[in-house]
């Protein structure tokens, strides 16, 4: 067995949050790990601390406090100022290496598995990734990771006894977000940050950040699949009569209908909307795994047999050309009626 | 003609026996024979619904020349064969499409989705990317006979359309009936059963094709299968065309031809009328391509009550419904399926049921009476009629 | 300068729809499942492929697996790639990404040579996503992850990746040598080359590396070599859902559909 750097005996007893931050705010999955991550810590009675790279991000870390964290790390330094999978390594690395905490928890993002991959070979430690649910038992001090396999329908439980840090990343959405709450007390410690230009490996030759897009808060889905043959004006008709956001499976993503920040399903977003409402959708179990937390269902497609209806609370048979027009029609507020229709 | 030639940007032209070589090879010299006469681009049904069509004559000049532009007119050839029933000398020309089709592969100017075409037989084997191993779930119901040639009169060869379609399933479950009404000892290869190759044949990749033909050919010969009854009359002419090293005994048939003969012969009989107005439309595949028209008209009249009517292109003037030659994974415009025609001709009938026999015609007219808001006219199977009527 | 030479890792991994668990024993059955080259690898393979056609160069394949990996491995020398080399040794069982990243980083150096690394986004068995920044680790390499678009200046040894992100996109630009990772499905791998075909099956074509032929530390290696432990697999619970189908004519269903949705909101 290879040693991770630093050992068991050596670790302190803290569940520590990887802050990823863009465009001066924090990233709602960080929000989420701060919420499970302080219940944890509850759990354990250890200390929940956040860690926090950039430029000119001090108030973010007051943010992280509010929403639970006892402690932040925060290690600022121009050449943090935007994300280099280099520079945020080996940040990282050293305030890890300096404060050994036994648990750290990333977002699944882009840039987070970024880091994640490369920190958990430089520790020589374990890595999970997208994590569906995390326990922290309180005498072995272990996390115990839960991911799903094989489409969905496995469910394995991950430890890493001997290794530290215990990593696991988390897909946005799958954890709740807390409140903040302001009157939080909590402590921000400056980490002294040495980096030079010859550490920072990647250039950034173009950036365009748009909208962000963040389909895990929607309370209300409307999902086009294959069926709807790229008519995403009528999903957005729906959703917006129900106040709702517009996501989509992976075909019309695919065949370029749509943003490719609009695919609900395993490899895409993971939603837990009130109501989903599913057009034209065959229900494969990958996009499935996408809406099951879901707390209402409802599936609209042509074929009876469709594999969707076993995943759905009310199912209705026809041609989503006729059905979602017609619900338009019926949801939209007549002009005589001053009554407004909400999702 | 053994000038090879390419046009460079000057019009000048520049000579490529390589490739000239390999289209003649893929295609075994079948352009040779032309001699530019020009019915094949009078009689091919893609005028009836577009301006420009590159025409059939101007490929086969291409073939001969070896000249190469990367007309995407290429890709609208359905292998209806109308150009080839009235050729006088007897070109094949779909053959020709076929090997300029190849040579497109080979040089990867394929339209998109082809590859993928390809590897979803190769990793699924069926075009459709459905699970291997759910091949026969359409018999989920159902108690499926796995073939045993002592004990089978024959292998009932379901395909890979007829096995995954949820509406081209209810023609094979309509013929399931109809052989145990006649009494017919039928087996079935279950998620054994290969694909029979003709999508790949359909876009022109002759050497894949032929190594999923070999591999067919061997499950039916390691499981002695000789009589075998097929649902698409692609299947059918793909069998019958293409296994040229299929082993002694194996004797491919469409179901309309088996259905015809257990009703001559008085083994399968109808007793409940069914009193529809019914027009029916020839598969391209089973009529010009096989000279297969009676066949499924002789099923259709042991109907009692069935009244029959024609359309104006009957038989072997049928009108291609838009779906061979690879066009059921290539995208048609809408307002140049040729589908959309047929259907009006059969409104012009009076019929209550426009039936065929192809799993491929019928997706073609169903969405044709769907995009025209059709009503009053149905597209069934010539099997789902002749359930009918078995009565209960 | 010398050619551009790219590795493409690939992973045969089984076909999702094949996996059962056993009922009893609770253990994933992977015997006669069928199975495929991973499709976000051929992504890879494509995008390698294609930069050869654009840059020249040479493609080699690397695969850690048990030797019924190779035919498909041909496969991927039939759509083009020069070379496989899979790393096969009963050793190298039960590795999770840090035994797995460090084994394909020994197969990496014993190749030598390598400019490229490029991987799939990730496997449709594991889904961790973590072996292309964990490879690039070991080597010590420059990384650009989920790339749908990338351009190379053979001269200067760099590589620019377009990456989607949050709403929008960037380009990134490093020096060689660099692993990639490639977006699933951000392009249609192109079918086996009947023309070279036959020479995929020549013995030659493949080499079968074993942990001394590496030089790999057993403790680094498989089981013993992976952090992470099993301690439990479980059926996934599903929601139950009410499967309430709604009938009726048109104009009722809707009806219906507008009540449940009044009565959610």
């Amino acid at each position: 067995m290879v040693a991770s750097l630093y050992g068991v005996d050596e670790e302190q007893k803290a569940v520590w949050v990887f802050l990823e931050q863009e465009g001066g705010k924090l990233t709602g999955v960080c929000l989420e790990l701060l919420a499970k991550g302080r219940r944890l810590a509850d759990q354990a009675g250890w200390q929940l601390g956040g860690l926090l790279l950039g430029r000119g991000v001090a108030e973010l870390a007051q943010v992280a406090i509010a929403h639970g964290a006892d402690e932040v790390i925060l290690a600022e330094h121009p050449l943090l100022e935007l994300f280099t999978v280099d520079g945020y390594s080996r940040v990282t690395f050293e305030v890890l290496m300096q404060y050994k905490p036994s648990v750290l928890l990333l977002g699944a993002t882009p840039n987070s598995r970024d880091v994640a991959g490369r920190l958990a070979v430089r520790l020589r430690t374990g890595l999970n990734a997208d994590c569906t649910d995390l326990r922290l038992d309180a005498d072995t001090g272990l996390l115990i990771s839960e991911v799903t396999g094989f489409g969905g329908g496995i469910l394995a439980l991950l430890e890493s006894p001997d290794h530290r840090p215990q990593m696991s990343t988390v897909r946005p959405g799958v954890f709740p977000r807390g409140e903040p709450d302001r009157r939080r007390q909590g402590k921000v410690v400056r980490f002294p940050v040495e980096l030079t230009d010859d550490v920072i490996h990647t250039r950034i030759a173009e950036r365009i950040i748009g909208e962000e897009r963040d389909l895990t808060q929607a309370e209300v889905l409307v999902i086009g699949g294959r069926g709807i043959e790229g008519h995403f004006d009528l999903m957005q008709d729906l959703a917006d009569l129900i106040g709702g956001e517009v996501g989509s499976t992976r075909p019309p993503v695919d065949e370029g209908q749509v943003e490719r920040e609009r695919m609900v399903g395993q490899t895409g977003v993971v939603c837990r909307p009130k109501v989903a409402i599913v057009c034209g959708v065959s229900g494969a179990f990958h996009f499935v795994v996408g809406i099951q937390e879901a707390d209402t269902v409802i599936a609209i497609n042509s074929d009876p047999e469709a594999p969707i209806f076993e995943f759905a609370d009310y199912c209705i048979v026809g041609d989503v050309f006729e059905v979602v027009p017609a619900l338009v029609a019926a949801l939209r507020p007549a002009p005589e009626v001053s009554e407004v229709s909400h999702g | 003609m053994d000038q090879t030639a390419q046009e460079s940007e000057e019009g000048v032209i520049v000579l490529d026996d390589a490739w000239w070589e390999e289209l003649m090879a893929v295609t075994d010299g079948a352009a040779a024979p032309c001699f530019q006469c020009g019915v094949c681009t009078a009689t091919c049904p893609w005028n009836l619904v577009r301006d420009r069509f590159g025409s059939v004559r101007h490929f086969m000049r291409q073939a001969q020349l070896g000249l190469q532009n990367g007309d995407e007119d290429l890709w609208l050839c359905t292998a209806c064969a109308q150009c080839e029933a009235l050729c006088p000398r007897g070109v094949p020309i779909a053959e020709v499409f076929r090997g300029l089709r190849y040579t497109a592969w080979t040089r990867r100017t394929t339209p998109a989705g082809l590859p993928s075409l390809l590897w979803s037989v190769y990793w699924n084997n069926n075009p459709w990317t459905q699970p291997p191993s759910q091949r026969s779930q359409w018999a989920k119901n159902i108690s499926l006979p796995d073939f045993d040639p002592d004990e089978h009169e024959i292998l009932f060869y379901v395909g890979c359309t007829s096995s995954y379609d949820r509406r081209a399933q209810k023609v094979t479950l309509a013929l399931v009936q109809l052989f145990e009404a006649a009494g017919v000892p039928y087996g079935c290869l279950g998620d054994d059963e290969p694909c029979c190759g003709e999508p790949a044949l359909s876009v022109g990749h002759r050497p894949y094709f032929e190594e999923v033909a070999q591999q067919a050919a061997d499950v039916f010969g390691e499981r002695g299968v000789t009589d075998l009854v097929t649902v698409s009359p692609h299947c059918y002419d793909t069998f019958s065309s293409e296994y040229q090293g299929a082993h002694q005994g194996f004797r491919p048939s469409h179901y309309t031809q088996f259905l015809a003969e257990l009703v001559q012969d008085g083994r399968l009989a109808f007793e409940s009328p069914v009193d529809l107005k019914v027009t029916f439309h020839d598969p391209c595949y089973l009529a010009r391509r096989h000279n297969e028209t009676e066949a499924p008209r002789c099923v259709l009249d042991a109907v009692p009550g069935v009244q029959r009517v024609e359309m104006e292109r009957t038989r072997m003037d049928t009108l291609c419904c838009g779906g061979g030659g690879g066009q059921m994974w290539l995208e048609t415009a809408p307002g140049e399926r040729l589908s959309d025609l047929r259907t009006q001709e059969a409104v012009a009938t009076g019929a209550n049921v426009l039936a065929t026999a192809c799993p491929f015609c019928i997706a073609c007219l169903e969405d044709s009476v769907k995009a025209q808001g059709i009503q009053d006219l149905v597209v069934m199977d010539v099997a789902e009629l002749a359930a009918l009527g078995l009565g209960d | 300068m010398a050619e551009l030479h790219m590795v493409v890792c690939v992973k045969v991994v089984p076909k999702p729809e094949e996996i059962r668990v056993d009922p009893e024993t609770r253990l994933l059955e992977r015997a006669g499942a069928r199975s495929e080259i991973n499709p976000p690898d051929m992504n890879a393979l494509e995008m390698a492929l294609d930069l050869k056609d654009r840059y020249g160069g040479r493609v080699s394949l690397l695969s850690m697996g048990p030797p019924f990996f190779e035919p498909y491995l041909r496969v991927a020398l039939a759509m083009g790639a020069d070379h496989a080399y899979l790393l096969s040794d009963r050793d190298f069982a039960g590795a999770d990404t840090l035994a797995t990243t460090y084994t394909l980083a020994k197969g990496i150096q014993k190749i030598g040579q390598v400019d490229l690394i490029l991987c799939g986004e990730e496997s449709s068995d594991g889904a961790t996503g973590q072996v292309p920044p964990g490879l690039a680790e070991w080597l010590d390499a420059n990384q650009i992850t989920l790339v749908n678009r990338l351009d190379v200046d053979v001269k200067r040894q760099l590589i620019r990746g377009r990456r989607e992100i949050k709403g929008g996109y960037e380009v990134l630009e490093v020096r060689l040598p660099a692993v990639i990772s490639v977006q699933t499905a951000s392009n249609e791998p192109r079918f086996m080359d009947y023309r070279i075909k036959s020479q995929a099956s020549m013995e030659d074509r493949v080499t079968v590396w074993a942990k001394d032929d590496l030089g790999a530390e057993d403790s680094h290696i498989g089981l013993v070599g992976s952090p992470t432990r099993v301690s439990g697999l479980a059926q996934a619970s599903t929601h139950e859902r009410r499967r309430q189908f709604l009938e009726g004519a048109p104009e009722d269903i809707v009806g219906q559909l507008a009540s449940i949705l009044h009565e959610l909101s």
